[in-house]
């Protein structure tokens, strides 16, 4: 059916601009990621000091700072509609799957465009070590695929309950817990000259599952 | 009834039999016990779990309310059989290696476990509407599966662990004694059946329940 895969390709292209777009227009939640990535590392720089020789914890460290730092904007792709009101008109120009995965590639862009302010300023406060760009573009890259896929699927389904905010926390991070142990396990491996290979497999490995997961799942999440 | 009996003599018959007559591993001697409540507690998590992802399919493709008791039920028993084997892990790591807890790669993917369906339940809790709870804690149900391979079966077999090769180990036999070997594979047919028991029960009362509240 070419008609009709160029027909979602287009409604998830329409919903990708549109995410930007609103996003755009205020700025609010890249702004927020933003600054709450600055005010964490300047605290953890400042607290712990520059900690080029300790590449075990800057690993760590920068995997919590890209993941608290993106955790509530990631979580209001889906949010965003409910409290506005607009998740019935979406629904009726598209399919779930196809808003779900316009949402799911503005989320990757959106921790794209944080990293790509928070991961130099990261290197640069903390002193860290020399990186292997390939390497640590792989795991950065792949870690990012895998944070978008299951938070915004889990941003889905905690839109449609009450206690939105409180919940998205505790509900996505166990989901979050084995991309975070394997990236952080990864950017660890880079930096200490050790094969990356396994950690880059496990984690395509959960993206993929996670992705494939979550477009089976998306047509089921709303009554129909 | 007599299931139920059968079901108990089964059991007691196995653990008395495990306990007095089985011989002991070398290394693990007077712990070599441990092996017969830890491992099938470990294995009917998986299964719970995997139990509870099957009806939480099955729910979202027909919506009958009596798969999401199913799944419901088979997520809290899966998260207490999970307890029961980590529990029992950390006593048997105490006295093996040292330590109660230790972050050994396998301790760390069975807390993991453990988080996932916690905030399963939580989720559930969260949600007021039967239909809704019951469609968007399937969906999480789903999600909570994708993990559980990759943190029971995939994770500790890659990072350096002190944890022997569960089940099934990497040239698929067990080197044990035969009447180990009996009376674990015994245990581990009484706790499958214990398991089904428990299920069932649990999704009578739901549905009892439901049936209460509806009247």
């Amino acid at each position: 059916m070419p008609a009709s895969g160029s027909n979602s390709a287009v409604a998830v292209w329409t919903i990708l601009r549109k995410e930007c777009r609103s996003e755009w227009r205020t700025r609010y939640g890249l702004n927020a990621a933003l600054l709450f990535a600055l005010a964490s590392l300047t605290a953890v720089s400042f607290a712990a000091g520059r900690l080029g020789d300790r590449s075990d914890v800057l690993a760590a460290l920068l995997w919590i700072v890209l993941l608290f730092a993106t955790l509530s904007s990631l979580s209001h792709a889906f949010v965003r509609e409910v409290e506005g009101r607009t998740m019935l008109l979406l629904r009726l120009v598209a399919s779930p799957t196809e808003i779900a995965t316009g949402k799911l590639l503005f989320n990757v862009l959106f921790l794209a465009v944080v990293e790509v302010f928070a991961v130099p300023l990261f290197l640069v406060f903390t002193g860290a070590p020399p990186v292997r760009w390939g390497p640590f573009l792989a795991v950065l890259g792949l870690g990012t695929i895998a944070l978008a896929a299951s938070s915004t699927l889990i941003g889905a389904v905690i839109a449609q309950t009450r206690g939105r905010g409180a919940l998205f926390a505790g509900v996505s991070l166990p989901v979050l817990l084995p991309v975070l142990a394997a990236a952080v396990s990864g950017t660890r491996q880079m930096w200490s000259a050790h094969p990356v290979a396994p950690s880059l497999r496990l984690l395509a490995a959960y993206a993929v599952a996670l992705l494939a997961a979550s477009l089976l799942l998306y047509d089921h999440l709303w009554e129909d | 009834m007599l299931l139920r009996l059968s079901l108990f003599v089964w059991i007691s018959v196995a653990m008395v039999v495990a306990l007095l007559k089985a011989p002991l591993v070398p290394v693990l001697l007077e712990t070599t016990r441990v092996l017969y409540f830890h491992i099938p507690c470990a294995w009917i998590a998986v299964v719970a779990l995997g139990w509870s992802m099957l009806h939480s399919i099955l729910y979202l493709v027909k919506r009958d309310l009596r798969h999401d008791d199913h799944a419901a039920a088979a997520a809290g028993l899966g998260l207490l059989f999970c307890i029961a084997a980590t529990v029992t892990g950390a006593l048997w790591a105490k006295a093996m290696w040292g330590a109660y807890w230790n972050w050994d790669p396998r301790e760390t993917s069975i807390f993991f476990v453990l988080l996932l369906y916690t905030a399963y339940l939580a989720l559930r809790s969260s949600i007021q509407e039967e239909e809704k709870r019951a469609r968007l804690s399937a969906v999480y149900s789903v999600i909570a599966f994708v993990a559980v391979p990759f943190l029971v079966f995939v994770v500790p077999r890659m990072y350096d662990s002190l944890h022997p090769d569960p089940i099934i180990n990497r040239r698929g036999k067990v080197d044990m004694d035969p009447m180990i070997v009996l009376c674990f594979n015994a245990m581990l047919v009484g706790f499958t059946g214990l398991y089904f028991w428990m299920q069932s029960l649990r999704v009578r009362v739901s549905r009892l329940e439901r049936r209460a509240h509806a009247a």
